[in-house]
């Protein structure tokens, strides 16, 4: 059945948020992120598969193409952070905090 | 009934690898069980018949991106003692369950109703590199144009975050 398949996506971006909120390492908590990603591009590409049309299909790969950008980015600021302060630590970084 | 077969397995593997994720302490163990996940995910594309979609998500992210995380987590040389302590992580997570556990089951909920659908492969091409492609250049074009920019700017981003000091003194 193909709730099956949503009721996975769902269990893991919940697995995902649980990720963000419980860990304190960068990397961990950016791959949970990834891994919400994931469960969207799953919904999509369900629901497509539900109404027989190829739309979820190209949104799934624009979700790729914005997650890549993502990571590119999100560790270029990794290793300016680990630089400066060498930690991994994300309450450390309280640079705005003012 | 072999299709439920491999959809029980792929999924009982995207689960417990999205699990290693939030529970290990190392972030190469949490990568490893991450790449797992995706490639699980990638066979349940392919249980929906999302051709492109399944190839895209061997080669995109469990090849490119996921090898780009791993490449700077080795880059950084994490010891165990460089390690956050996350002394109060499992409270997190307890309260974290509290406050995700009502959403995902009323969410399970709305999705009981939904209209039911068998979930045999589709012929005729459907999730091919043509089909696709051509919803993608007619009816996506502009976010598509839009997505090229988005990452034209990453590229310069991350280079200019990254890179080498000494042309900026």
């Amino acid at each position: 059945m193909i709730q099956n398949y949503l009721i996975l996506s769902i269990i893991l971006f919940s697995l995902g948020i649980l990720g963000v909120i419980s860990r304190r390492n960068v990397f961990t908590v950016f791959m949970s992120i990834e891994l919400m990603l994931n469960a969207a591009n799953l919904s999509f590409i369900t629901f497509s598969r539900l109404h027989e049309s190829m739309d979820g299909h190209v949104l799934a790969m624009l979700v790729m193409a914005v997650a890549a950008a993502e990571a590119a980015l999100a560790l270029a600021v990794v290793i300016l952070l680990h630089k400066h302060k060498g930690n991994l630590d994300t309450d450390v970084f309280s640079l705005l905090k003012g | 009934m072999f299709a439920e077969g491999l959809f029980f397995v792929f999924s009982v593997l995207s689960v417990l690898g999205a699990i290693g994720l939030v529970l290990f302490r190392h972030p190469m163990s949490g990568a490893m069980s991450l790449i797992v996940t995706m490639i699980s995910l990638a066979g349940l594309y392919a249980l929906l018949s999302a051709k492109l979609i399944f190839v895209l998500q061997l080669i995109v992210y469990a090849g490119a991106i996921m090898s780009l995380i791993l490449f700077i987590i080795m880059f950084l040389n994490i010891q165990i003692d460089d390690l956050p302590n996350e002394k109060g992580r499992f409270y997190y997570l307890l309260g974290g369950i509290v406050i995700i556990a009502p959403i995902g089951y009323f969410l399970i909920k709305v999705i009981k109703t939904l209209p039911g659908s068998e979930t045999t492969i589709i012929g005729g091409g459907f999730g091919g590199v043509k089909e696709v492609g051509l919803v993608l250049f007619q009816d996506w074009l502009f976010p598509f144009e839009i997505v090229s920019i988005l990452l034209l700017v990453a590229l310069v981003g991350a280079v200019v975050l990254a890179g080498k000091r000494r042309l900026i003194k």
